[in-house]
């Protein structure tokens, strides 16, 4: 490699690497994420084998050997401090000492082992077989609530108690704490009615929001085209600042203006209507606001595109439809919108592929509500995995709500990739040193 | 255009449409500063109380506002910084440089482009958490920085381009090395380019909602757009001119850089944008 491909290297590797963490990991790891049931409950870090009186319950629904959970509780006898200090306040000191020194650590698989070498004892003698068995009880062990860390050493404790591998099976299966691989979130999603509304929600608020979104910007960019520049500045000001202010403070702005305490049920009460929240309403109400604040945001960029089009009109094919006698219908009919068709084409492309994936102004005007009216597919993706009200956060659902919307984010790359001339972008550099 | 047809007309009907956006601009001011007649919504008094969030000590459980303006600082000035820099060097060798895979790194940097970053939260979420970076203010920077790179090297990459040859051309034959040319003689002329990106990714940075909301939700990394959002949904204190306060407060800066740099701005909103 040449002096000048380490520096263009150097260069540009910061970029990638993360572009690569942050941007190119994501878009992997929510196909991966789609294929496992990770949730609040199973965490995400892989999981524990766990025996707990849920697990039982539950092993006791399927078809196993009678014994088997007897055995989970019995898993043998342990020589351990517990054990000898409960010894040792029950009884005598000595006597716990002496276990102590003779079977400290050691392991009974069954109590008649135990009773055997409690009977070896010399200094401190136990001469009734009911003390041997009371005192054999206290250094009992059970599996279960105790955490296994992998499932070979799980397994092997399971087979020490003499279970089948059939009911090994069972066992392992349900008390694994952890995520699992899964495609039922694929059928979940295709299953749940809510999934055809979510889609529905999306499909009516992409086609209100894009369609204001161009006629609005077309209107702006005409209409102050044919404004003395003063004026048109300041219409364009008005009209650009909703784009430039953080979204938290002009959803805010919404808020006050048609909440029951706000502008519009002030209004009304001269009328004589009581006051209501214009927001929350209904869900037509919710709908037309929601359109309404992406609208006012989303059609200062079709102005801005649509306003450097038409100065881009030669002014002289306007001077000579006027000379021709067109009146201004004439003229923006049959001269400006024509040369506005390209930059048409590109808003309404781009902006529909980025409002299918977009929530934000959705998620702090009216948060989904009134019930779901209002939820878009991204906001149900968002909810599912990132925020509940239920606590329990699906995140293996969740990414696959997600994943929806990445296939849609690439095949809007992939357009973008066409709509661009790559060619031009890719003419060789000039200079090789 | 001609004074042929009066204008009037068309001033009065966008007036009448841009209505709700200057009721609501004009009392998002006003109300700053007074109070309203009891049950309605003229204001009737004049008041500071709606900016005691400035001066009061917060309660426990509750943020102190300049702690939160400066996490915002910090979040939006680092963010912009680092994606400026590195906009810079790789714009540089994606525009004027023939490294092996360039054409790969160019359709990269289109698609990306274009890739609606928002449908990534979940999986980003769950990989900060694998990482050990949930839950800070390095990695919402680290997130929000590299979703705004591919539009940044795109912004710059076409700053390059329109430098000419014969510069770096010149350059190179008096023997400087690429680096020096770069540095010397190439960035000076797309310094309009630097200025504008710093500013976009500043904003971009401060008014940014959501990777706050979801990568770093805690008290002690708060940034102002969170904040301002939990003070509207407690419901134990609503009241509605001192979100307004906080919100004209957290405007500001955005209100500042707007003006003084309105120009460069509209380029960079009206290139290749973001929707």
């Amino acid at each position: 490699m040449n002096r000048i491909n380490w520096f263009g290297f150097i260069f540009i590797s910061p970029v990638l690497i993360m572009v690569l963490l942050f941007f190119l990991t994501p878009v992997v790891m929510t196909a991966f994420f789609s294929f496992t049931n990770m949730s609040t409950s199973t965490g995400i870090k892989g999981g524990e084998y766990l025996i707990n009186q849920e697990t039982i319950k539950e092993i006791k629904k399927y078809n196993i050997q009678k014994d088997t959970i007897e055995k989970l509780e019995n898993a043998g006898y342990s020589i351990n401090e517990e054990g000898l200090k409960i010894i040792s306040e029950k009884y005598k000191e000595s006597l716990s000492n002496e276990i102590k020194s003779l079977y400290f650590g050691d392991k009974f698989t069954n109590r008649k082992d135990l009773e055997r070498a409690l009977k070896k004892l010399k200094k401190n003698k136990i001469k009734k077989t009911r003390d041997r068995k009371e005192i054999a009880e206290i250094f009992k062990e059970s599996i279960i609530n105790e955490r296994f860390v992998s499932k070979s050493i799980f397994e092997e404790n399971l087979i020490k108690l003499e279970i089948n591998q059939n009911d090994r099976e069972v066992i392992i299966k349900e008390s694994y704490t952890g995520w699992s691989w899964t495609n039922n979130n694929f059928k979940l999603i295709y299953n749940l009615p809510s999934s055809y509304k979510f889609a529905f929600y999306t499909l009516i608020y992409v086609s209100f929001t894009l369609t204001f979104n161009v006629v609005f910007g077309l209107f702006l960019a005409i209409s102050t085209f044919y404004l003395p520049s003063k004026t048109a500045s300041t219409f364009r000001t008005i009209w650009f600042l909703p784009r430039i202010l953080p979204p938290v403070l002009y959803v805010l702005m919404w808020k006050w203006f048609t909440w029951d305490t706000g502008f519009i049920s002030q209004m009304s009460t001269y009328f004589g209507a009581s006051p209501k929240n214009w927001m929350m309403d209904s869900p037509i109400h919710a709908w037309t606001v929601i359109v309404l604040i992406n609208g006012f945001v989303g059609a200062s960029f079709g102005m801005i595109l649509f306003s450097s089009a038409i100065k881009a009109i030669p002014s002289s094919m306007l001077y000579a439809s006027e000379v021709d006698g067109a009146n201004r219908w004439q003229q923006i009919w049959n001269i400006i919108i024509p040369q506005l068709r390209w930059p048409i084409m590109f808003t309404t492309a781009y902006q529909t592929l980025s409002l299918l994936t977009s929530f934000e102004y959705i998620l702090l005007a009216t948060n989904g509500g009134p019930g779901r009216s209002t939820e878009v597919w991204a906001l149900a993706a968002y909810h599912t995995a990132l925020q509940n009200y239920a606590g329990n956060l699906q995140y293996g659902l969740g990414a696959t709500y997600a994943l929806v919307l990445v296939i849609i984010g690439i095949i809007a790359s992939l357009f973008y990739l066409k709509f661009f001339n790559f060619k031009d972008l890719v003419t060789k550099p000039r200079i090789e040193g | 255009m001609n004074n042929y047809y009066r204008s009037w007309p068309i001033t009065l009907l966008l007036t009448l449409i841009s209505l709700p956006l200057l009721i609501m601009f004009i009392f998002q001011i006003i109300d700053n500063f007074t109070n309203p007649a009891p049950g309605g919504i003229w204001p009737s008094s004049f008041t500071l109380e709606h900016w005691r969030f400035l001066w009061e000590t917060p309660k426990t459980g509750e943020s102190y506002i300049w702690t939160v303006t400066f996490n915002t600082f910090i979040f939006a000035s680092t963010t912009s910084i680092m994606v400026t820099s590195l906009s810079m060097t790789s714009g540089y060798v994606l525009s004027r440089l023939d490294i092996p895979g360039r054409k790969i790194f160019l359709a990269g940097l289109i698609m990306l482009h274009a890739f609606p970053t928002i449908s990534l939260i979940v999986a980003i979420f769950l990989t900060l958490q694998i990482m050990g970076l949930y839950n800070t203010l390095l990695g919402v920077i680290l997130v929000k920085s590299a979703l705004e790179l591919p539009f940044g090297v795109w912004i710059m990459k076409g700053f390059y381009d329109t430098v000419p040859w014969e510069i770096e051309m010149a350059g190179i034959q008096d023997g400087a090395s690429r680096f020096t040319v770069w540095r010397k003689l190439i960035l000076p002329q797309v310094q309009p380019g630097i200025a504008a990106l710093l500013i976009f990714s500043f904003l971009s940075g401060w008014s940014e909602f959501v990777l706050p909301l979801v990568l770093a939700p805690s008290s002690d990394v708060q940034v102002l757009s969170t904040y301002l959002s939990a003070l509207i949904l407690d419901d134990n204190k609503f009241d509605f001119n001192l979100f307004k306060s906080v919100g004209t407060f957290y405007a500001i800066p955005v209100i500042i850089i707007y003006i003084v740099f309105q120009k460069k701005l509209m380029n960079i909103y009206g290139g290749g944008t973001k929707g």
